[in-house]
């Protein structure tokens, strides 16, 4: 009996308590959601007038949000170090946790198609260097909750010239 | 036998495994800068040379064995001018031990980081906006606010038409970046103005990398415009004066710039264009950092031939003598072990009267400042050189004239 005892104070309740908490953690974590807006497209001068967006809930009311690129095995990007990923967007919730953004024509410049820039200040299109076609995650962090969604876009190649 | 060594081993291996599990390996005392930079983005002219300044004063600490023996680590972060970047960079880095202040290269990253930099209880540096004077909170400026330092423009255009023996007030055109920095002068800067009898024309804003300012440029002058001051980070100011030399304004028009206005970089390309610009700046230019031993020798000592300094360069060495006098009194207060970015935010607050040899005015932190110095000099483009017209002035408090929400 008070081997008993021993073992489900010592085993069976830090169990039980341990497991709630994966749960929980789990549960909220997947309560919060990222829609890429297209989830497809090609790199095009057009993404500057009609950016890629991002749409999210489940975040903390009125924190500041990061959406982040994270670079697949062998991609890399102009002025990012290896292992870092990049951010191409942020938000601020709204009071019930949700949002909406875009990519500012800065980021669509420097991340999608690493452009240069010249002396002038005007993004020098001849140095880009156009990220790859594939399948990219894009992750939204809260920056207070730490609650994160992800989701994918995919970045195909432009399609053919018409002749 | 065989089994008592055998537990007793165990133990010994157990124990030896747990105390160096609790102590680790023995590390060295650092702390760290974290620098929302920009070195391949728009504005990399001006902050690669800042950063090195930067830099090179920090390697210089190091080599003589830190502060107390606690030495720097500089994380040098290429935002490319983006503020996604920058905060996604300020996440990734926020957590690292004892990082002390940051760095942001911009006042759109700056106000950005702000609010986390508050959450985090860290301390955070921005170039000149004045709404972090008009609020205070942990974030400090690197000189005087942008508003000030117009008003001070302002003072100095008011004294030449005086002295060219001119009647009634003088006209003067605004144009900048249509971005928060370049909208940040005029709030205080538009009713200093209105305080010291300068008409101001509306102003006139146009996106970073506009290629020609014709249109801008000829509408303050049809506006009546005897002074025009053009915003914007070096080259701009030098590529909004060149236009207005080509349109011939410049015969007719005093042209004058901010803190940002023509360095070495655009002096050097367009000298002819730029002759007689007026700059008002809160750290040495021209002839002036070129004469400053402190920031020369640096400079030979770790980038060789003067053939491509730049006087920013001497701000970046500012910002680490700040650091530096920051750190020094956070140690002394929290010593290592229990130092932490608050430590630092209050150190700052201390640091009233620091002198930087002559780079710029004495600091001006205090309780109740965020402003990184609050004098100023103009200086003025003669035969190709920036040269100083004007000791070191007080700014104008043009902050506390404009109600911030």
């Amino acid at each position: 009996m008070k081997a008993l005892k021993i073992i489900t104070l010592t085993l069976i309740l830090p169990g039980l308590v341990l497991g709630a908490l994966l749960w929980t953690g789990s549960a909220s974590a997947a309560d919060a959601t990222l829609d890429v807006v297209p989830a497809e497209t090609f790199l095009s001068p057009a993404l500057i007038k009609q950016p890629v967006s991002f749409k999210g809930s489940g975040f903390a009311p009125n924190e500041m949000i990061t959406i982040e690129m994270i670079l697949p095995e062998g991609v890399t990007v102009k002025g990012v170090n290896k292992g870092e990923d990049v951010g191409i967007a942020m938000a601020t919730a709204d009071d019930k946790g949700s949002f909406s953004t875009a990519m500012q024509p800065t980021a669509t410049l420097n991340w999608f198609f690493q452009v240069g820039w010249t002396p002038l200040l005007t993004p020098d299109l001849k140095a880009a260097k156009p990220i790859p076609p594939g399948d990219y995650k894009i992750r939204a962090t809260g920056l207070d909750s730490d609650r994160a969604a992800s989701s994918t876009l995919k970045i195909v190649p432009p399609p053919p010239k018409k002749e | 036998m065989g089994k008592r060594w055998g537990v007793f081993l165990t133990m010994v291996l157990g124990i030896s495994l747990s105390v160096v599990g609790l102590t680790g390996p023995a590390s060295a005392k650092e702390v760290a800068y974290l620098s929302l930079a920009d070195y391949t983005g728009p504005i990399a002219g001006l902050n690669v040379p800042a950063d090195m300044g930067l830099e090179d004063f920090i390697k210089e600490i190091n080599t003589k064995g830190g502060i107390d023996g606690v030495t720097i680590k500089f994380i040098g972060i290429d935002t490319r001018y983006d503020v996604a970047r920058a905060v996604s960079a300020y996440k990734r880095y926020r957590r690292t031990p004892r990082l002390l202040m940051v760095n942001s290269i911009s006042t759109g990253i700056g106000k950005a980081v702000a609010r986390l930099i508050e959450a985090d209880k860290k301390a955070q540096i921005v170039p000149g906006d004045g709404e972090f004077q008009a609020h205070i909170s942990r974030t400090f400026l690197w000189g005087p606010a942008y508003q000030d330092a117009f008003a001070a423009t302002l003072d100095w255009i008011l004294d030449d038409w005086k002295k060219k023996g001119k009647s009634g007030a003088p006209v003067v055109g605004y144009l900048s970046w249509d971005n928060p920095y370049g909208r940040e002068h005029l709030r205080g800067g538009t009713e200093y103005a209105e305080k010291i009898g300068i008409k101001l024309l509306p102003p006139e804003f146009f996106p970073p990398g506009t290629l020609k300012h014709d249109v801008y440029l000829t509408r303050l002058a049809n506006a009546g415009a005897n002074y025009i001051h053009a915003g914007g980070v070096d080259p701009t100011p030098t590529n909004v004066i060149r236009d207005g030399y080509s349109l011939g304004l410049t015969k007719t028009i005093q042209f004058t710039a901010d803190y940002w206005g023509p360095t070495a970089l655009g002096v050097g390309v367009h000298a002819e264009a730029l002759e007689g610009t007026v700059i008002t700046s809160f750290f040495q230019r021209g002839e002036d950092a070129r004469n400053n031993a402190f920031v020369t020798d640096q400079w030979k000592k770790y980038r060789g031939s003067m053939d491509s300094f730049n006087e920013v360069y001497g701000m970046g060495m500012s910002w680490g003598m700040t650091y530096v006098a920051g750190l020094k009194k956070a140690l002394k207060a929290a010593g290592y072990e229990k130092l932490e970015a608050d430590d630092m935010y209050k150190a700052y607050q201390e640091l009233t009267g620091l002198e930087k040899n002559g780079i710029q005015g004495p600091c001006a932190y205090s309780p109740t400042s965020r402003l990184g110095s609050k004098v100023v000099k103009i200086y003025q483009v003669k035969a190709g050189k920036i040269v100083p017209i004007t000791d070191w002035r007080e700014a104008p408090n043009a902050v506390g004239l404009h109600s911030f929400k």
